[in-house]
């Protein structure tokens, strides 16, 4: 069964990718603005906390090059739910709010297959990323990490736990959609640009309550701030690599249960409204 | 009221089996006035809808049966709930023996769903990466999916605009492109909301004509609704009527056009410009020599009318209509309103 699953899940990667190209290739002028702006777009978010760096040559116990390495980081975070969870997977809410979960539930395979493959868009949503992986190689440059394969390993596993800690708290927050539709159509907006505003600063030197409340209510800190600190040392607690992956399963399984009571309510009540706007692109 | 013979049929050759499925919806009602804001907020009045009320019906393998009603009957409560998008809260509801909600995956592999406002079309896409975002999510074997779009295609012709923009299909191609999406799987049963909406003469037309080719060569059995009742008496022997969420009638045309008076229109030309008086048929008009009569031919026999007609004057010519169906069922709503 699970490697019928895999199967599916490439085989559906794979086509995704494919419309993704084809829509990105779709003219010449559209595939050189589209990067243009995608690149604008990057360097853009990431230019505050990259000058302050710069100004003050490093923020609090961050050096420079550490600081450019959480860049990097939370770019890439960022730039893997915009690749793989694009089309308003991430923001559920409008989904589930306009009514457009009709077209999910009439697809022969499961809800958590449709959700991890419907929204991939690798060529697309490429920039964060790419811009991602550079701010990482370029931080790399001056910190000369020399990388062993279990640091390797807790990279990526954390890197996969910051997106997942995102993605169930969007999953979280969007799935009131299903009770309050219209309400809570857009709830996945203003969180996911809080998310976006916060998610570089480093928050050393706040007060215990502040950061309890960065990672628990808000958990601001398990994009890049957290995960950074113990991959690059800041944290030498042999658990501080673990914690992001533990807070991604909890959040993880409090988003699954809200989303499954969500579930059970929409086969009751079903949607009441239905717009076409957002539905793949 | 049931009272065709449907629930005659043997069982193996029922598809679609819905027994004593009710539903009921909560709408919370609001005041306009600005005292009752607190009530509006913290003690909301609740009306319940009772969207579908005890509703048994059966549909056979093959069949194509117009499920019609006024607006809020419940006609896109039953069709959420054969899509698998819907749970009832009382009864049973069975479709090829599947429980729909509770064996989605399975269950819609083997039914196809449009819904004539919305589209499974990928918008910025041509039309052929639809079917292949089709193909693949639906794992379609490629034998299957090949001889489909062929058949799709010489039914439907769609090859004219297999590789446009769905945004720029017309909404005549794009219903036709929709309806060949959700075929390709080789669906056993297909539910049609709404399918000619918007669409012009000809579009309709293609499109009635498909659902009813479909299911003369492949035997797909048809569930459809429609406001345009000439489009559903095309198309289908059976329809199913309901009202206020209740079974009000189930058989065929012929059968709803007796039960809810057949009404006819009699055209009588004379050597004379005065009409004829003829008890039992509502004069409706006269042009020249030719007058124009409604009668209920349930109650009043053709035979009698021209006996009276005669005794009064020289016939010349004489003709009778049927009512158009929409008419009769405007009569049936609006009977059931009062």
């Amino acid at each position: 069964m699970a490697a019928r699953y895999m199967r599916r899940l490439f085989a559906l990667w794979c086509m995704y990718a494919w419309l993704d190209l084809m829509w990105v290739t779709r003219s010449f002028q559209s595939f050189v603005l589209y990067f243009c702006g995608e690149t604008i777009v990057a360097i853009a978010a990431l230019s505050s906390t990259l000058l302050l760096a710069e100004r003050f040559n490093g923020l609090g116990p961050w050096s420079k090059p550490q600081l450019i390495f959480m860049l990097g980081y939370a770019a890439l975070v960022f730039g893997l739910l915009d690749m793989f969870f694009g089309f308003n997977v991430l923001f559920i809410g409008r989904r589930l709010g306009r009514g457009q979960f009709d077209h999910t539930l009439v697809q022969p395979q499961p809800i958590w297959l449709a959700l991890l493959t419907d929204g991939f868009n690798p060529f697309g949503a490429s920039g964060p990323f790419l811009t991602g992986i550079i701010l990482i190689s370029w931080a790399n440059s001056f910190l000369l990490l020399t990388p062993t394969l279990m640091w390797l390993f807790l990279f990526v596993l954390n890197v996969v736990s910051s997106v997942s800690v995102v993605l169930s708290v969007s999953f979280f927050w969007g799935s009131l959609a299903f009770f309050a539709p219209r309400a809570a159509e857009e709830i996945n907006t203003p969180l996911l640009r809080m998310f976006d505003h916060l998610k570089l600063f480093p928050l050393d030197g706040l007060s215990a309550g502040m950061v309890s409340g960065l990672l628990t209510a808000v958990p601001v800190g398990f994009i890049a701030w957290y995960p950074c600190r113990a991959l690059l040392g800041l944290d030498s607690a042999w658990h501080a690599p673990y914690l992001t992956p533990l807070a991604a399963l909890g959040f993880g399984l409090l988003a699954s249960k809200l989303f499954i009571q969500g579930m059970r309510h929409y086969e009751r009540i079903g949607s009441q409204r239905y717009r076409a706007m957002g539905h793949r692109g | 009221m049931n009272g065709s013979d449907h629930n005659a049929t043997a069982p193996w050759d029922i598809v679609v089996e819905l027994k004593g499925v009710s539903k009921t919806f909560r709408q919370r009602q609001r005041s306009a006035h600005l005292k009752d804001v607190a009530r509006n907020l913290f003690r909301p009045v609740i009306r319940e809808v009772r969207a579908l009320q005890n509703i048994t019906l059966t549909i056979r393998r093959g069949e194509i049966v117009a499920y019609a009603g006024p607006n809020g009957a419940g006609k896109s409560t039953t069709v959420k709930m054969l899509s698998a998008m819907l749970a009832p809260d009382v009864g049973t509801v069975r479709v090829l023996g599947y429980d729909p909600v509770r064996q989605r995956e399975a269950y819609v592999n083997r039914i196809g769903v449009v819904f004539g406002q919305r589209t499974e079309l990928w918008w910025d896409h041509p039309v052929a990466a639809s079917f292949e975002w089709k193909r693949v999510v639906w794992d379609i074997p490629t034998e299957r999916y090949e001889r489909m779009v062929g058949v799709v295609k010489e039914l439907l012709g769609i090859g004219e605009f297999f590789n446009s923009l769905a945004r720029e299909l017309s909404l005549g191609q794009r219903m036709r492109a929709d309806l060949a999406l959700a075929l390709l799987h080789e669906p056993e049963i297909l539910f049609l909301d709404e399918p000619t909406l918007g669409l012009d003469v000809l579009a309709k037309r293609n499109v009635l004509q498909f659902v009813k080719d479909l299911n003369r060569q492949h035997r797909v059995t048809v569930m459809l609704t429609s406001h345009d009742m000439s489009d559903l008496e095309q198309l289908a022997e059976r329809i199913v009527m309901i009202d206020k969420g209740r079974l009000a009638f189930d058989g065929d045309f012929d059968r709803l056009r007796r039960e809810f008076a057949d009404r006819r229109h009699l055209f009588i030309e004379t050597t004379a410009d005065r009409y004829p008086e003829l008890t039992g048929a509502r004069w409706i008009e006269s042009v020249g020599c030719r007058h124009e009569y409604q009668f209920d031919a349930t109650h009043v026999n053709l035979v009698t009318l021209l006996e009276q007609a005669a005794t009064q004057t020289t016939i010349l010519d004489v003709e009778t209509h049927r009512a158009p169906i929409d008419d009769v069922i405007a009569d049936i709503y609006e009977h059931w309103q009062k």
